[in-house]
């Protein structure tokens, strides 16, 4: 008798297959009951199409102004192809979607649109910021305690739902007038040149941010783990006494640890 | 046994989804207890965590889930486990369910519930895994009968024999979701009523209705539509057999007005109420 992780493998391998003259398929419809006037390989089939169908419309839901700027069939064709090539990892479907900006940017036929895979990037960040866990304001008072020797270790952190964002498009533009409920101009300006983003939650409240090229770069550095210390030799940013507490004021910064 | 403090559910409850957040809370309607599918809340924050919130403080709840893919062959996932878990000590259900169904291998998910081959392999493995979970959880689980569009030519039992071993070996409690079954039994072409008297009635805590979808020649269980006339005829059997155990309307799929679901909940309660009567 198959055992039953033969089994689930050969199912899964169908599943995932394309066409339906395929190997897999063939495999598993060896081991289905014909019934109801359906062949094994159509009792399988039922599952690709609400595997595939699933996987898809998770990746519609998260990402409605790309849907929306490609149009129904091309998205859908296009995300058919990633839910194929790219497994789901968590059984939590709303984990799902994470690589989907970097396929869409080596997809060929989508290379006329070249800041889809960034509105995307956009779309994955505020889909990850709504579902972010929530966690209080940094504490400025236990900040404002740190004596001199220390502050260089200090590490500060931004908030667990931020996501930084640069683009040489402006995908927050894009973003903003493929909403359903914007009603103001359409125009968008692709060379209005590079931007940079914080996608965050502030209590309930959904933002996008955007930081001028100084605070982005002190924020960047946060966001790779820096000391103060580090920071503060950083050649671009030489007005941190200024910077900080507007970072700070803005919600960018959300906490700090000493480094031991 | 159950380790969170729970408030007993009966009558007909309704699945919480969030376009009807605002109007529970503003109307707060007569409903007995919601349903809440885990995974929405696996987040722990912002406003799906906090209307959750809202409703508990209200409402009782129960917690039903799709991602513990008992029937796989794969490690048990304790990350996802953990995560139920601390979502059950925030909110305090009545209890937790999930599926007879595997829904992942070698670590790829397929978010959907494929059928188990029912072989004493099978059956060996997902008792033993349901006892681990419950363990792990401190309480016992509703496992819950899958719809099912394909079945396997090996193997040892029938889904209600091995439903009937389950609850034997693994001392765990059951869902039976009568719009499955109907689905199933269309599907497989079985007696969907000698599957109800198969099942350990003591065990039900729980019952399901939703509406399916007719495709080509076959039944798919899409929870898009009112309860089907041949399900409610089932339904009414079913409480006939089993008393008027707690039943849920599920919609998941072009979810309607608030209304609508209170209304197929009333005609629910009306079935449980009737058998009362006549009891």
């Amino acid at each position: 008798m198959t055992s039953l992780l033969d089994m689930q493998r050969m199912v899964r391998d169908a599943v995932f297959e394309t066409g339906e003259d395929g190997p897999a398929l063939a495999a598993i419809s060896e081991h289905i009951n014909p019934s109801n006037g359906f062949t094994a390989a159509e009792h399988l089939l039922i599952y690709r199409r609400a595997i595939l169908g699933t996987l898809v419309r998770a990746l519609a839901a998260i990402h409605p102004v790309c849907k929306r700027l490609v149009g129904e069939e091309f998205f859908d064709a296009m995300s058919r192809i990633h839910a194929r090539q790219t497994p789901s990892e968590s059984p939590d479907l709303g984990d799902y979607g994470e690589s989907f900006a970097d396929f869409i940017a080596g997809f060929e036929p989508a290379a006329d649109l070249v800041y889809l895979a960034d509105v995307a990037r956009l779309e994955w960040f505020w889909h990850r910021a709504f579902h972010a866990p929530d966690e209080d304001s940094i504490n400025v008072r236990a900040l404002a305690e740190v004596t001199e020797p220390d502050m260089e270790n200090i590490i500060f952190r931004l908030p667990v739902s931020a996501h930084l964002l640069t683009s040489d498009y402006p995908v927050q533009r894009i973003w903003q007038v493929n909403q359903d409920d914007w009603t103001g101009d359409q125009a968008v300006n692709l060379d209005e040149g590079r931007v940079r983003l914080i996608v965050w939650r502030r209590g309930h409240e959904m933002r996008i941010d955007t930081p001028d090229a100084a605070a982005w770069s002190l924020l960047s550095r946060i966001n790779a783990g820096q000391s103060l210390g580090e920071i503060g030799t950083a050649e671009d940013l030489h007005n941190l006494d200024e910077l900080l507490p507007h970072c700070v004021e803005n919600g960018w910064i959300a906490g700090f640890e000493l480094q031991h | 046994m159950a380790r969170f403090p729970a408030s007993p559910i009966a009558g007909a409850g309704l699945g919480l989804r969030s376009r009807h957040y605002r109007e529970i809370l503003d109307t707060r309607p007569a409903i007995p207890w919601f349903e809440v599918l885990s995974e929405n809340y696996f987040g722990a924050g912002g406003l799906p965590t906090y209307h959750l919130e809202r409703v508990r403080e209200l409402y009782p709840v129960t917690l039903h889930g799709v991602g513990m893919s008992l029937g796989s062959a794969d490690p048990l996932n304790f990350e996802y486990l953990a995560r139920l878990k601390k979502l059950a000590e925030q909110i305090e259900p009545a209890h937790i369910s999930d599926h007879l169904a595997w829904i992942s291998i070698d670590g790829r998910h397929v978010h959907d519930l494929l059928p188990i081959p029912y072989t004493e392999e099978a059956l060996v493995h997902f008792t033993e895994r349901v006892c681990q979970v419950q363990d792990f959880l401190g309480c016992r689980l509703l496992i819950e009968n899958p719809s099912s569009y394909m079945g396997y030519k090996e193997v040892d039992m029938t889904e209600w024999e091995f439903i009937a071993e389950l609850v034997k070996h693994a001392d765990c409690d059951l869902l039976f979701d009568v719009n499955n079954v109907y689905v199933s039994s269309q599907n497989h072409g079985f007696d969907p009523y000698e599957y109800l008297q198969a099942l350990p009635g003591d065990r039900v805590r729980e019952i399901h209705l939703a509406g399916y979808e007719e495709q080509d020649s076959y039944l798919f269980d899409t929870h898009g539509y009112r309860v089907h006339p041949p399900v409610w005829e089932l339904y009414r059997k079913t409480i006939k057999h089993l008393g008027p155990v707690a039943t849920l309307i599920e919609w998941d799929n072009d979810i309607p007005e608030f209304e609508v679901l209170v209304d197929e909940a009333n005609k629910a309660q009306k079935v449980m109420s009737d058998r009362e009567t006549a009891a």
